[in-house]
Protein backbone atom coordinates (compact mmCIF):
# COMPACT_ATOMS: atom_id res chain seq x y z
CA UNK A 1 0.00 0.00 0.00
CA UNK A 2 1.46 3.58 -0.51
CA UNK A 3 0.38 6.52 0.84
CA UNK A 4 0.15 9.76 -1.57
CA UNK A 5 -0.52 13.76 -0.99
CA UNK A 6 -2.19 14.35 -4.15
CA UNK A 7 -3.09 18.21 -3.87
CA UNK A 8 -2.12 20.29 -0.75
CA UNK A 9 -5.36 18.92 1.75
CA UNK A 10 -5.63 15.42 -0.14
CA UNK A 11 -4.31 12.08 0.80
CA UNK A 12 -5.16 8.78 -1.01
CA UNK A 13 -4.60 4.94 0.18
CA UNK A 14 -3.51 2.97 -3.06
CA UNK A 15 -3.42 -0.84 -2.91
CA UNK A 16 -3.02 -3.18 -6.19
CA UNK A 17 -3.98 0.30 -8.14
CA UNK A 18 -7.26 0.58 -6.03
CA UNK A 19 -7.93 3.36 -3.96
CA UNK A 20 -8.41 1.83 -0.46
CA UNK A 21 -8.72 4.93 1.85
CA UNK A 22 -8.13 9.01 1.85
CA UNK A 23 -7.59 11.71 3.37
CA UNK A 24 -8.90 15.10 3.46
CA UNK A 25 -8.01 18.73 5.35
CA UNK A 26 -9.49 21.48 5.19
CA UNK A 27 -9.19 25.13 7.14
CA UNK A 28 -11.53 26.83 9.10
CA UNK A 29 -11.96 30.71 8.96
CA UNK A 30 -10.89 30.56 12.41
CA UNK A 31 -7.45 28.95 11.28
CA UNK A 32 -8.18 25.75 12.50
CA UNK A 33 -6.88 22.97 10.79
CA UNK A 34 -9.89 20.48 10.27
CA UNK A 35 -9.03 16.66 8.88
CA UNK A 36 -10.67 13.30 8.19
CA UNK A 37 -10.16 10.30 6.91
CA UNK A 38 -12.13 7.27 5.01
CA UNK A 39 -10.79 3.87 5.55
CA UNK A 40 -12.41 0.56 5.44
CA UNK A 41 -9.60 -1.34 7.29
CA UNK A 42 -7.87 0.30 10.87
CA UNK A 43 -4.65 -0.38 8.99
CA UNK A 44 -5.28 1.86 5.99
CA UNK A 45 -6.59 4.58 8.58
CA UNK A 46 -3.36 4.22 10.49
CA UNK A 47 -1.32 4.94 7.99
CA UNK A 48 -3.17 7.81 6.39
CA UNK A 49 -3.37 9.65 9.90
CA UNK A 50 0.65 9.11 9.91
CA UNK A 51 1.21 10.78 6.83
CA UNK A 52 -1.02 13.00 7.31
CA UNK A 53 -0.06 14.06 11.00
CA UNK A 54 3.79 14.56 9.45
CA UNK A 55 2.98 16.56 6.52
CA UNK A 56 0.32 19.09 8.36
CA UNK A 57 1.27 21.44 11.24
CA UNK A 58 -0.59 21.00 14.47
CA UNK A 59 -2.53 21.82 16.18
CA UNK A 60 -5.02 19.47 14.28
CA UNK A 61 -8.68 18.89 14.73
CA UNK A 62 -11.42 16.17 13.89
CA UNK A 63 -14.74 16.02 14.59
CA UNK A 64 -16.39 12.83 15.26
CA UNK A 65 -20.12 11.08 16.34
CA UNK A 66 -19.50 10.39 19.54
CA UNK A 67 -21.13 7.10 19.24
CA UNK A 68 -18.62 6.07 16.21
CA UNK A 69 -16.23 4.10 18.61
CA UNK A 70 -14.10 2.64 15.74
CA UNK A 71 -13.03 6.05 13.92
CA UNK A 72 -12.70 7.58 17.55
CA UNK A 73 -10.44 4.59 18.78
CA UNK A 74 -8.62 5.40 15.41
CA UNK A 75 -7.80 8.90 15.71
CA UNK A 76 -6.90 8.45 19.37
CA UNK A 77 -4.20 5.84 17.96
CA UNK A 78 -2.75 9.05 16.06
CA UNK A 79 -2.39 10.88 19.43
CA UNK A 80 -5.10 12.97 19.02
CA UNK A 81 -7.46 13.15 22.22
CA UNK A 82 -11.03 14.89 22.92
CA UNK A 83 -11.17 18.95 22.97
CA UNK A 84 -14.31 19.68 23.56
CA UNK A 85 -17.88 17.66 23.86
CA UNK A 86 -20.95 19.48 21.55
CA UNK A 87 -24.69 17.58 22.99
CA UNK A 88 -27.04 17.13 20.26
CA UNK A 89 -30.78 18.02 21.87
CA UNK A 90 -34.05 17.54 19.72
CA UNK A 91 -35.91 20.29 21.74
CA UNK A 92 -40.06 19.99 21.48
CA UNK A 93 -42.18 22.70 20.19
CA UNK A 94 -45.31 22.06 22.02
CA UNK A 95 -45.34 25.16 24.64
CA UNK A 96 -47.44 22.46 27.01
CA UNK A 97 -44.63 20.51 27.04
CA UNK A 98 -41.87 23.17 26.90
CA UNK A 99 -43.22 25.02 29.57
CA UNK A 100 -42.87 28.63 27.45
CA UNK A 101 -46.70 29.84 27.11
CA UNK A 102 -46.63 30.89 30.76
CA UNK A 103 -43.11 32.49 30.33
CA UNK A 104 -43.44 36.42 30.46
CA UNK A 105 -41.23 38.83 28.62
CA UNK A 106 -39.11 40.99 30.47
CA UNK A 107 -40.30 44.32 30.51
CA UNK A 108 -39.78 46.49 28.05
CA UNK A 109 -38.29 43.58 25.73
CA UNK A 110 -39.82 43.17 22.51
CA UNK A 111 -39.19 40.35 20.03
CA UNK A 112 -39.24 41.36 16.33
CA UNK A 113 -40.37 37.83 14.62
CA UNK A 114 -37.89 36.52 11.62
CA UNK A 115 -38.17 38.52 8.50
CA UNK A 116 -38.66 41.78 10.17
CA UNK A 117 -35.85 43.11 11.56
CA UNK A 118 -33.91 45.92 10.33
CA UNK A 119 -31.00 44.21 8.72
CA UNK A 120 -28.21 47.15 9.61
CA UNK A 121 -29.83 46.92 13.23
CA UNK A 122 -29.44 43.44 13.20
CA UNK A 123 -25.92 43.29 11.66
CA UNK A 124 -24.60 45.71 14.22
CA UNK A 125 -25.78 43.11 16.80
CA UNK A 126 -24.00 40.10 15.26
CA UNK A 127 -21.03 42.49 14.92
CA UNK A 128 -21.40 43.10 18.82
CA UNK A 129 -21.74 39.42 19.64
CA UNK A 130 -18.77 38.18 17.75
CA UNK A 131 -16.40 41.22 19.59
CA UNK A 132 -17.34 39.92 22.18
CA UNK A 133 -16.54 36.10 21.81
CA UNK A 134 -13.78 36.96 20.58
CA UNK A 135 -12.93 39.25 23.79
CA UNK A 136 -13.59 36.21 26.19
CA UNK A 137 -14.30 32.69 25.23
CA UNK A 138 -12.59 33.08 21.58
CA UNK A 139 -13.90 30.44 18.78
CA UNK A 140 -12.44 27.60 19.97
CA UNK A 141 -15.53 26.80 22.05
CA UNK A 142 -17.98 27.99 19.07
CA UNK A 143 -19.48 25.14 16.59
CA UNK A 144 -18.37 25.59 12.72
CA UNK A 145 -22.12 26.95 12.24
CA UNK A 146 -21.42 30.44 14.51
CA UNK A 147 -17.91 31.23 12.46
CA UNK A 148 -18.00 33.43 10.10
CA UNK A 149 -17.70 32.97 6.38
CA UNK A 150 -14.92 33.88 4.19
CA UNK A 151 -14.71 37.71 2.88
CA UNK A 152 -16.10 38.42 6.69
CA UNK A 153 -19.93 37.44 6.22
CA UNK A 154 -21.71 36.12 9.04
CA UNK A 155 -25.69 36.98 8.41
CA UNK A 156 -26.13 34.95 5.04
CA UNK A 157 -29.87 35.03 5.41
CA UNK A 158 -31.57 37.85 7.52
CA UNK A 159 -35.15 36.74 7.70
CA UNK A 160 -33.89 33.94 9.29
CA UNK A 161 -33.24 35.98 12.56
CA UNK A 162 -36.13 37.16 15.16
CA UNK A 163 -34.34 39.57 17.55
CA UNK A 164 -35.24 41.13 20.98
CA UNK A 165 -35.39 45.14 20.61
CA UNK A 166 -35.01 47.08 24.06
CA UNK A 167 -35.04 50.98 23.76
CA UNK A 168 -34.72 50.58 20.12
CA UNK A 169 -31.67 49.10 19.59
CA UNK A 170 -31.40 44.87 19.42
CA UNK A 171 -29.86 42.91 22.35
CA UNK A 172 -30.78 39.74 21.63
CA UNK A 173 -31.23 37.13 18.61
CA UNK A 174 -32.32 33.35 17.32
CA UNK A 175 -31.69 32.21 14.26
CA UNK A 176 -33.84 29.54 12.52
CA UNK A 177 -33.39 27.19 9.49
CA UNK A 178 -37.16 26.45 8.49
CA UNK A 179 -35.90 23.17 7.38
CA UNK A 180 -39.20 20.71 6.78
CA UNK A 181 -37.45 18.09 7.30
CA UNK A 182 -36.11 18.85 10.96
CA UNK A 183 -35.97 22.71 11.64
CA UNK A 184 -32.47 23.76 13.76
CA UNK A 185 -32.09 26.17 15.79
CA UNK A 186 -28.53 27.28 14.28
CA UNK A 187 -27.70 30.46 16.84
CA UNK A 188 -29.14 31.87 19.92
CA UNK A 189 -27.10 34.58 21.51
CA UNK A 190 -27.92 38.35 24.12
CA UNK A 191 -25.75 40.69 24.80
CA UNK A 192 -23.65 40.16 27.74
CA UNK A 193 -24.99 43.72 29.63
CA UNK A 194 -28.10 42.26 29.07
CA UNK A 195 -28.42 38.48 29.72
CA UNK A 196 -29.55 37.00 32.80
CA UNK A 197 -33.01 38.85 32.53
CA UNK A 198 -34.84 36.14 30.07
CA UNK A 199 -34.27 37.40 27.11
CA UNK A 200 -32.40 33.98 25.67
CA UNK A 201 -35.63 32.04 27.13
CA UNK A 202 -38.36 34.76 25.44
CA UNK A 203 -36.39 34.56 22.26
CA UNK A 204 -36.63 30.85 22.40
CA UNK A 205 -40.13 30.83 23.71
CA UNK A 206 -41.13 32.98 20.41
CA UNK A 207 -38.95 30.90 17.80
CA UNK A 208 -40.62 27.51 19.15
CA UNK A 209 -44.39 28.72 19.40
CA UNK A 210 -44.02 29.86 15.47
CA UNK A 211 -42.49 26.49 14.60
CA UNK A 212 -45.32 24.99 16.53
CA UNK A 213 -48.26 26.77 14.91
CA UNK A 214 -46.46 26.06 11.48
CA UNK A 215 -46.92 22.21 12.40
CA UNK A 216 -43.34 20.98 13.88
CA UNK A 217 -42.83 18.90 16.66
CA UNK A 218 -39.17 19.59 17.45
CA UNK A 219 -36.29 20.91 16.29
CA UNK A 220 -32.51 20.22 16.57
CA UNK A 221 -29.71 22.35 18.54
CA UNK A 222 -26.15 21.47 19.34
CA UNK A 223 -24.78 23.08 22.22
CA UNK A 224 -21.18 22.92 23.59
CA UNK A 225 -21.14 20.99 26.71
CA UNK A 226 -19.13 23.56 28.82
CA UNK A 227 -21.46 26.15 27.68
CA UNK A 228 -23.45 26.11 31.18
CA UNK A 229 -25.97 28.68 30.34
CA UNK A 230 -27.44 27.39 27.39
CA UNK A 231 -27.11 23.53 28.77
CA UNK A 232 -29.95 25.22 31.37
CA UNK A 233 -31.79 27.00 28.96
CA UNK A 234 -32.53 23.63 26.39
CA UNK A 235 -32.81 21.32 29.26
CA UNK A 236 -35.32 24.00 30.94
CA UNK A 237 -37.67 23.49 28.37
CA UNK A 238 -37.36 19.37 27.91
CA UNK A 239 -34.87 19.40 25.13
CA UNK A 240 -33.64 16.04 24.58
CA UNK A 241 -29.75 15.18 24.51
CA UNK A 242 -29.84 12.76 21.57
CA UNK A 243 -26.31 12.25 20.67
CA UNK A 244 -23.12 14.53 20.29
CA UNK A 245 -20.05 15.50 18.51
CA UNK A 246 -16.66 15.09 20.06
CA UNK A 247 -14.09 17.53 18.40
CA UNK A 248 -10.73 15.63 19.29
CA UNK A 249 -6.91 17.66 19.33
CA UNK A 250 -3.63 16.64 18.20
CA UNK A 251 -1.23 19.47 19.68
CA UNK B 1 -24.69 4.27 -5.59
CA UNK B 2 -28.31 6.37 -4.53
CA UNK B 3 -30.30 5.05 -1.83
CA UNK B 4 -32.65 6.24 0.60
CA UNK B 5 -32.04 6.19 4.27
CA UNK B 6 -34.76 4.06 6.02
CA UNK B 7 -33.52 3.71 9.37
CA UNK B 8 -31.02 5.85 11.91
CA UNK B 9 -29.16 2.91 13.66
CA UNK B 10 -26.16 3.49 17.22
CA UNK B 11 -22.81 3.88 16.73
CA UNK B 12 -23.79 6.64 14.07
CA UNK B 13 -24.49 3.84 11.47
CA UNK B 14 -27.92 3.89 8.73
CA UNK B 15 -29.72 1.19 7.01
CA UNK B 16 -29.62 2.66 3.41
CA UNK B 17 -31.91 0.72 0.39
CA UNK B 18 -30.32 1.03 -2.45
CA UNK B 19 -32.11 1.43 -5.97
CA UNK B 20 -31.52 -1.86 -6.57
CA UNK B 21 -33.57 -2.80 -3.49
CA UNK B 22 -30.26 -4.14 -1.60
CA UNK B 23 -30.33 -2.59 2.04
CA UNK B 24 -26.52 -1.59 3.15
CA UNK B 25 -25.10 -0.83 6.43
CA UNK B 26 -23.76 2.38 6.02
CA UNK B 27 -21.76 5.45 8.04
CA UNK B 28 -20.95 8.23 7.75
CA UNK B 29 -17.70 9.63 5.49
CA UNK B 30 -15.46 12.27 7.23
CA UNK B 31 -16.24 15.18 5.20
CA UNK B 32 -19.93 14.65 6.07
CA UNK B 33 -18.95 14.71 9.97
CA UNK B 34 -16.58 17.56 9.10
CA UNK B 35 -19.45 19.76 8.00
CA UNK B 36 -22.30 18.78 10.57
CA UNK B 37 -24.42 17.12 7.89
CA UNK B 38 -27.28 15.48 9.17
CA UNK B 39 -28.75 12.47 7.98
CA UNK B 40 -31.79 11.72 8.46
CA UNK B 41 -34.57 8.68 7.57
CA UNK B 42 -35.85 9.63 4.24
CA UNK B 43 -32.98 11.66 2.99
CA UNK B 44 -31.98 10.38 -0.20
CA UNK B 45 -28.08 9.77 0.04
CA UNK B 46 -24.78 8.73 -2.47
CA UNK B 47 -23.20 5.52 -0.76
CA UNK B 48 -20.01 3.52 -1.81
CA UNK B 49 -20.11 -0.05 -1.48
CA UNK B 50 -17.40 -1.30 0.43
CA UNK B 51 -14.95 -3.71 -1.51
CA UNK B 52 -14.42 -6.02 0.88
CA UNK B 53 -18.13 -6.51 2.37
CA UNK B 54 -21.05 -5.23 -0.18
CA UNK B 55 -23.47 -4.97 2.29
CA UNK B 56 -21.26 -2.22 4.29
CA UNK B 57 -21.13 1.07 2.63
CA UNK B 58 -20.37 4.97 3.36
CA UNK B 59 -22.33 7.77 2.59
CA UNK B 60 -20.58 10.24 1.13
CA UNK B 61 -23.73 12.68 0.17
CA UNK B 62 -26.74 13.86 0.68
CA UNK B 63 -28.78 15.39 -1.25
CA UNK B 64 -31.09 18.02 -1.38
CA UNK B 65 -34.71 17.46 -0.52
Amino acid sequence: MTITRVEETHWLAVEDDREVGRGDAACRPDGRMFVSIDAWQGAVFDRLAAAMVADLSTPLYVVVDETDREVRAGWERAGFTTGRREREYAVPTDPRVTGLDAVRRPSAVTIVPAGEAQEALLRVLDRAIRDEVEATVGWQAMPAEVLPRPAGVTIVDPSKYAVAELSGRYVGLIRVAPVTRRPRIGLISVLADEQRRGIARALLAHALGSLHRSGAESVWAEVDESNAAAVALFEGVGARCTGGNLELVRL
Amino acid sequence: MEGTVIECLRNATFTVELQNGHKVLAHISGKIRKNYIKILPYDRVLVELSPYDLTRGRILYRYRT
